[in-house]
């Protein structure tokens, strides 16, 4: 239970009961009839679960990008100008085989870097959108903002591999004995990434109190 | 959810200002269409990219080899003319588990071309006797190569790896011939074919010819080489070295240390106007060039065969005999038979039945004659006395060779044109018997040197001269040899000091002296008559005495000695005494004889006193005489001792007269200087 909460037992005012519209920017409330916001500039949008459309759209997009992600070689290393072979591995394939030679660590960061975070980021952002606006008790509204604020968080984080990549490509310029180029999963796993945190951006995080009950004593325990 | 205002919003203190509200649907309404293109675009894209990829994927191919030395799945790569063109995926067992199976992904746009013609084989570091190949496999491993020519062919994906790789690429330009021969002597997998010692292919796939009767090899003929060939051009073995004695002697070929090792074969176009060769020209492989210019003239398409009869033994004329013209090879025995025909008497007999195989062109005929117009020739020179008969060839005349002699006194004979199989031409008998013996001859005559014998002379003939070196005798003869000339010289010493005594002694003069002493003692006598008595008295006793002195003793002294040395010069031995030796024994002879005479002359024993003092001093003298007589016989002893020494060894007899004629030369000399000397004595101060 939140400070908040306990502060005010009642029922929870929201900005919208309160006929306000708050910017998502600055986070100053307005009154309904504004469209602009006075301070920052940015437009002033009652939250709607239509808005949901936006968040959906980006997490699809995510999550189509994420298929080839992981179908398609991370990285492309080339020894001795491909004539020793080159080794195309794609995430779980590196995965597997960095278990393979023992090093579960590097594994167990890239695992949950590459796949546990992405998956953890669409589970919660579908099921955040799914649950935005539905009727809530004050406390799956906090967990679910909790939630929301993970995933913001967290998001920025997911670019962890695309940055490995980069900085592998960027070093690893040995010419003719070795090389390393990166994959089109590179291209794919970034572009998820940046299209989850659009749909993690688009998301209104004040669809969360929206579905609140109006009488504080009828919220469950 | 809700969205109607709660009713008691009106008194509570965070009421709104404003109830009315503007449809949120607004901007939503605007934005659905838009932001489901983002999902859709990347829906797209991603299919796009995932189907691109899929689509240039390439094919998968799938090539059994035997083995899957070095290839590792994933990593080990297809080349195509040094590209990369594709990469090993898995690889796995066949199902009879014989071989493995290798699946590789090709590039799409090579695929197409991988047709039924494509070759794949396993590229791996490779050591052979032409050096060492693809080393940088070692550094990067082994990788499939393949190869396919640039048509599209109903492409395959189900193809049969090669164990090794191939020779020759066949995109490359040239020409496949086949070389048959009758064992594999020279053919290995690999060996170069060579143009005047120059590698201009290879030797590969080797095998056994249908029905095992020989092996036959591919040769690739790169171009331009393979404008040399023609079905004219003969191939030889030269792997190895050989050493040949034939008719041209003894020869040896050694080919380079590749050759040797690997073999090969060399190849020679030594005619001209053979037919450009085809793909899967068969040539034969000749065990060597003077097989393979042999198989030249046999192959021959305007070639005339002629067949010879002969009664006689062939032996040692072989397939492959040079046919001479004139000192001209112009052809090859090319058979060599049996056949019996009927004789004038219609008996059976059996007649060799030669095979000539005549290049016409060697006859000097024109290269266009046909075989009719070289018939004609021969046919003339048939009439004009050529015959063809079996002649000697090579160092012991073993191995024979067949002759076209011209022989103009031989029987009129005609070419008989329609003789079996070949037109028959005339031969004459050659000195075959000899030819067939003459190896056999020869090899008696060495079987039949007294080698035995000679070495046992040999060794006899050292032995003796060991002997007669170390023995006792031959080391005195230096000694001997020098006594008998040093005796030689004391008895011509001696001989000339006997004559100077006698001249000094003045005994010629001393007789004239006794004769006119004697004479004037007649007168004394005559004048003193009357002391006859008395002076017969002394006279008497003069004579007494001078008989007293015995003459005849000494004259038959004197004779015995002579004879003597005429009996030593009369043997055998006193023969290679110098001869100057027996003059200078007649000297002494003549002097025993003057001395004689002198005896006669002593006869006037009624002489003087004075003539028993001379006759004392002929006496004295005559008394060495004896002396003289032993040291001749003693030389002549002792030389006849050292010739009896060696009188039964041949050449140390020889030596021996060579010697004695030597002294007897020396002895010349003294004799003839004691003659000048008693002849002429005045000389040995005038000088003459």
């Amino acid at each position: 239970m939140t400070p908040a909460e306990e502060a005010h037992p009642g029922p929870v005012m929201t900005a919208h009961r309160a006929g306000l519209v708050g910017c998502r920017s600055c986070g100053r409330v307005w009154p309904e009839a504004e469209t602009s916001c006075g301070r920052c500039g940015g437009a002033l949008v009652p939250p709607d679960r239509r808005c949901l459309n936006a968040v959906w759209a980006w997490l699809a997009a995510g999550f189509i990008f994420y298929i080839p992600a992981n179908l398609f070689p991370m990285l492309k290393t080339s020894t001795f100008g491909g004539l020793r072979g080159s080794s195309e591995s794609t995430i779980l394939g590196g995965v597997v085989e960095l278990m393979h030679y023992g090093n579960y660590g590097i594994a167990a960061i890239i695992f949950v870097a590459s796949v546990m975070v992405p998956v953890g980021k669409f589970v919660a952002i579908a099921w955040l959108a799914l649950v935005a606006g539905r009727p809530a008790t004050v406390r799956a509204a906090h967990k679910r903002l909790h939630l929301y604020e993970v995933v913001e968080f967290i998001g920025r984080w997911s670019m962890i591999d695309v940055f490995v990549v980069a900085i592998l490509s960027a070093l690893v310029q040995l010419g003719f004995v070795a090389s390393i180029h990166p994959g089109p999963a590179a291209v794919s796993f970034a572009l998820s990434v940046a299209f989850t945190m659009l749909s993690a951006q688009s998301f209104d995080p004040r669809l969360i109190w929206r579905g609140l009950p109006l009488r504080s004593r009828k919220d469950p325990e | 959810m809700t969205d109607t205002p709660p009713p008691q919003r009106s008194d509570a203190p965070l009421k709104p200002a404003e109830p009315v509200r503007k449809p949120a649907a607004r901007a939503v309404r605007a934005g659905l269409p838009l932001i489901w293109l983002v999902p859709i675009a990347a829906l797209v894209v991603t299919l796009g990219v995932g189907w691109n990829m899929i689509a240039s994927r390439g094919t998968l191919i799938s090539v059994a080899f035997k083995d899957a030395t070095g290839i590792t799945p994933g990593e080990t790569a297809l080349k195509f003319r040094e590209i990369t063109v594709g990469k090993v995926e898995s690889v796995r067992f066949t199902e009879d588990l014989q071989q493995v199976e290798v699946n590789m992904r090709v590039d799409k746009d090579l695929a197409p071309y991988i047709d039924k013609d494509a070759q794949f084989w396993i590229v791996r570091p490779q050591v052979s006797a032409q050096g060492i190949s693809r080393l940088d496999t070692v550094l990067t491993g082994s990788f499939v190569e393949g190869y396919w020519d640039d048509k599209v062919d109903g492409p395959q994906t189900e193809f049969q790896g090669l164990d090794k790789p191939p020779l020759t690429s066949f995109g490359e330009q040239g020409t496949w011939i086949v070389l048959s021969a009758e064992r594999s002597r020279g053919m290995t997998e690999g060996a170069p074919v060579l143009f005047r010692g120059l590698p201009v292919g290879r030797m590969q796939n080797l095998r056994l010819s249908e029905n095992d009767e020989g092996v036959l090899t591919d040769v690739f003929i790169a171009a331009p080489y393979d404008q040399l060939l023609t079905t004219n051009t003969v191939f030889w073995d030269t792997s190895g070295f050989s050493i040949s004695l034939g008719a041209q002697g003894l020869s040896l070929n050694v080919n380079s240390l590749a050759s040797v090792l690997q073999g090969g074969a060399e190849f020679a176009t030594l005619t001209s106007g053979g037919a450009p060769v085809e793909d899967g020209h068969v040539f034969s492989l000749q065990p060597d060039r003077a097989a393979a210019e042999a198989n030249l003239f046999a192959d021959e398409g305007r070639v005339l065969r002629l067949t010879m009869l002969i009664g006689q033994s062939v032996q040692g004329l072989e397939t492959g005999a040079n046919v001479q013209f004139m000192g001209l090879t112009v052809g090859r025995v090319t058979g060599l038979a049996a056949r019996v025909v009927k004789d004038a008497d219609g008996r059976d007999h059996v007649e060799q039945e030669v095979t000539l195989a005549i290049t016409p062109e060697r006859l000097g005929l024109s290269g266009e004659a046909t075989p009719e117009e070289a018939l004609d020739f021969i046919a003339g020179q048939v009439r004009a006395g050529l015959r063809a008969r079996i002649a000697s060839a090579g160092f012991f005349g073993t191995s024979l060779q067949v002759e076209l002699a011209e022989l103009p006194d031989a029987e009129p004979a005609e070419l008989d044109r329609d003789g079996q199989p070949h037109p028959i031409i005339p031969s004459v008998p050659g000195e075959i018997s000899d030819f067939s013996e003459t190896a056999q001859g020869f090899l008696a005559r060495v079987g039949n040197l007294p080698i035995e014998e000679a070495l046992k002379s040999a060794t006899d003939m050292m032995n003796s001269v060991t002997a007669i070196a170390s023995s006792e005798d031959t080391r005195a003869i230096p000694a001997a040899l020098r006594g008998t000339l040093e005796d030689a010289q004391a008895a011509a010493g001696e001989i000339r000091q006997v004559t100077t005594e006698l001249r000094e002694s003045g005994a010629m003069g001393e007789l004239r002296r006794m004769v006119d002493e004697a004479a004037a003692a007649a007168e004394a006598v005559k004048l003193a008559a009357a002391d006859v008595p008395a002076m017969v008295d002394r006279i008497d006793a003069a004579a007494t005495k001078i008989e007293a002195v015995d003459y005849a003793s000494i004259g038959t002294e004197a004779e015995g000695i002579l004879r003597d040395v005429r009996a030593l010069l009369g043997t055998e031995d006193a023969e290679q005494l110098p001869k100057n030796l027996s003059e200078t024994l007649k000297s002494a002879s003549g002097l025993l004889n003057d001395l004689r005479d002198g005896n006669a002359a002593g006869s006037l024993n009624n002489a003087l006193a004075s003539a028993s003092t001379a006759a004392q001093d002929v006496s004295d003298a005559a008394k060495r005489l004896p002396q003289l007589s032993a040291r001749l016989e003693a030389l002549a002893a002792r030389a006849d001792a050292v010739i009896a020494a060696y009188g039964d060894r041949s050449n140390f007899n020889n030596e021996t007269i060579n010697l004695m004629r030597e002294m007897r030369r020396a002895a010349n000399a003294f004799g003839s200087l004691a003659r000048t000397i008693e002849r002429n004595p005045q000389a040995f101060i005038l000088g003459r």
